[in-house]
């Protein structure tokens, strides 16, 4: 692995004030910077559901330094760009843009992530927006499901949506988003990262504007599992199905061997159109009906908690069988798996895992990601070994964790013929 | 009537008294920023005001249109007085031309 360019001069440091800064100067022409903030959807409290959303579209907005025309024009005439994403846990800002033109665009980053404006007028123009992505939302049926089993998952934290719920689109205002702000990105909790910046420049950044407030903010609550269940009965004739049970938190060994797991059992199929010979969920559920259908495993892994298990798309009359086919199909996985299964599975993954690092976007997230959470770097040759160490025993312990664990289940489509939870 | 000219003795400040009184809408209980004349510039300054202000206004300019069906003035002791003058939409409205100046800025690059 040491062909893999300029990855070994990675640096991270952490500043008295908690930032993290990590940065990779990989020599090429194009540079990406990142603001990442653990102030996702799941810091969210009951009084402002949704103002992650609202936030995630503001990014654009005014600032004390620089206008909303200004911002979109500034970066547009480097030809950078600027975007936010948010998940559960995390909010990531990032730009990119020629190297040159790196003091440019950072200092509308660094206007956008610590001194927004939010002008009243500006945050009620975000609400047609607001429904716009809701609605883009509702268009695909994954997203529902996804949202729903976590809905029905957790108690609190990662039970909040990453969309504002209905009866809060147009009334979060821009008091919510500063008092947001000011709880919940703070130094501690961020982390500046850049790939093909020098690391002073970036320190000195980190040093001068990224510490107004310092601390941790408010202290997010513990996930707590429950176990639920949603339907959404609608005319779809294809049933989108997900079954899972709680799995491993990032970082954790348990994590590893549950997306190996997930590659044993089926991730997606790794040839366009084919017949997706070497997932066992697919082979399986495919003796259990004609029909067109997918099955694959779903994984997620977050600070405190993750979730694990089948995500099925299958026609309404099948769903049934789909389903405990494709439960089915974990069940026998804790008997054991091959050997050859077992290398397959890992080899898998660590393509998955490397090939992400190829992109600047895939290489900056996974630097952030590690800044953010540990402060620890893991280079690639770390983690490819600790996939490595992924015994067969461990993976039939995760397939074990999930068939005996309590189930969270979610289903949209026409639910006639899909069972409950409890009828699995 | 500018607000950046210089407050340069109490002559000054006598003439805008007097004027104020003379230009007479003060006697409909109206204040100066009431009877600003609507271009675009004031009419999104006006859209940006925030909900009690704007609700003020229209309470004024209503009151003001009905005294002037009835062809009537306000008690004197109502008429808006120079200093109780509020210039609310002054703000919002210095923003709203910096804005436009800065797009016009930038569309002759």
């Amino acid at each position: 692995m040491k062909g893999i360019r300029g990855i070994s001069k990675l640096s991270v440091t952490k500043l008295p004030s908690g930032l993290m800064i990590a940065s990779l100067d990989n020599y090429f022409p194009a540079s990406r910077i990142g603001v990442f903030v653990k102030a996702g959807c799941r810091y969210e409290s009951p009084e402002n559901q949704g103002v992650t959303h609202l936030l995630r579209l503001a990014a654009n907005l005014t600032t004390k330094g620089a206008s909303a025309f200004r911002i979109c024009r500034g970066v547009e005439a480097v030809g950078g760009s600027l975007g936010v994403t948010s998940s559960r846990e995390n909010m990531i800002y990032s730009v990119d843009c020629l190297r040159d033109h790196i003091d440019t665009v950072m200092e509308y980053l660094i206007n956008v992530t610590t001194a927004p404006e939010f002008r009243p007028w500006e945050v009620s123009d975000l609400t047609p927006r607001v429904k716009m992505d809701k609605a883009l939302a509702a268009q695909t049926p994954q997203m529902g499901v996804i949202e729903g089993v976590h809905g029905a998952a957790y108690k609190n934290a990662l039970s909040n949506s990453l969309y504002c719920p209905d009866y809060m689109v147009g009334q979060v205002n821009a008091d919510h988003m500063h008092n947001f702000i000011q709880n919940n990105f703070t130094s501690a909790r961020m982390a500046l990262v850049g790939l093909g910046v020098d690391h002073n420049v970036l320190k000195q950044v980190g040093e001068q504007f990224l510490n107004i407030r310092s601390g941790m903010g408010t202290a997010g609550t513990k996930a707590q599992y429950r176990g639920g269940e949603v339907r959404v009965q609608n005319g779809s004739s294809l049933v989108h199905s997900v079954v899972v049970s709680e799995g491993a938190a990032v970082g954790t060994d348990e994590a590893m061997a549950f997306s190996v797991l997930q590659h044993v059992l089926g991730a997606g199929p790794h040839v366009k159109r084919g017949s997706n010979p070497t997932s066992k969920l697919f082979q399986g559920v495919a003796k259990a009906t004609a029909d067109p259908f997918d099955a694959s495993a779903f994984n997620s892994n977050y600070s405190d908690s993750g979730l694990f298990g089948v995500y099925t798309i299958s026609q309404s009359a099948a769903a049934g069988d789909v389903i405990k086919a494709a439960i089915s199909q974990v069940k026998a996985v804790t008997g054991g798996v091959s050997e050859a299964d077992l290398t397959r599975a890992k080899t898998q993954l660590k393509a998955e895992y490397l090939m992400s690092l190829e992109s600047s976007e895939g290489l900056l997230d996974a630097m952030g990601l590690q800044a953010l959470s540990g402060g620890v770097y893991h280079s690639p040759e770390a983690i490819a070994q600790k996939i490595d160490s992924v015994s067969a025993t461990d993976v039939a312990n995760a397939a074990n964790k999930f068939v005996s664990g309590k189930k969270s289940m979610a289903s949209s489509g026409n639910l006639i013929k899909t069972p409950f939870v409890d009828e699995i | 009537m500018a607000s950046r000219a210089p407050a340069t003795g109490r002559l000054l400040v006598g003439f805008r008294k007097w004027y104020y009184n003379a230009a007479g809408f003060n006697k409909i209980g109206l204040m100066r920023d009431d009877t600003i004349h609507e271009d675009s510039d004031v009419k999104e300054a006006l859209r940006r005001l925030p909900e009690k202000v704007y609700n003020d206004r229209m309470f004024r300019l209503k009151r003001a249109l009905d005294l002037s069906m009835k062809q009537a003035v306000m008690p004197k002791e109502q008429w808006t007085q120079y200093e109780e003058d509020v210039h609310y939409l002054e703000p919002y409205l210095e923003e709203v031309i910096r804005e436009r100046k800065e797009v016009e800025e930038w569309s002759k690059k």
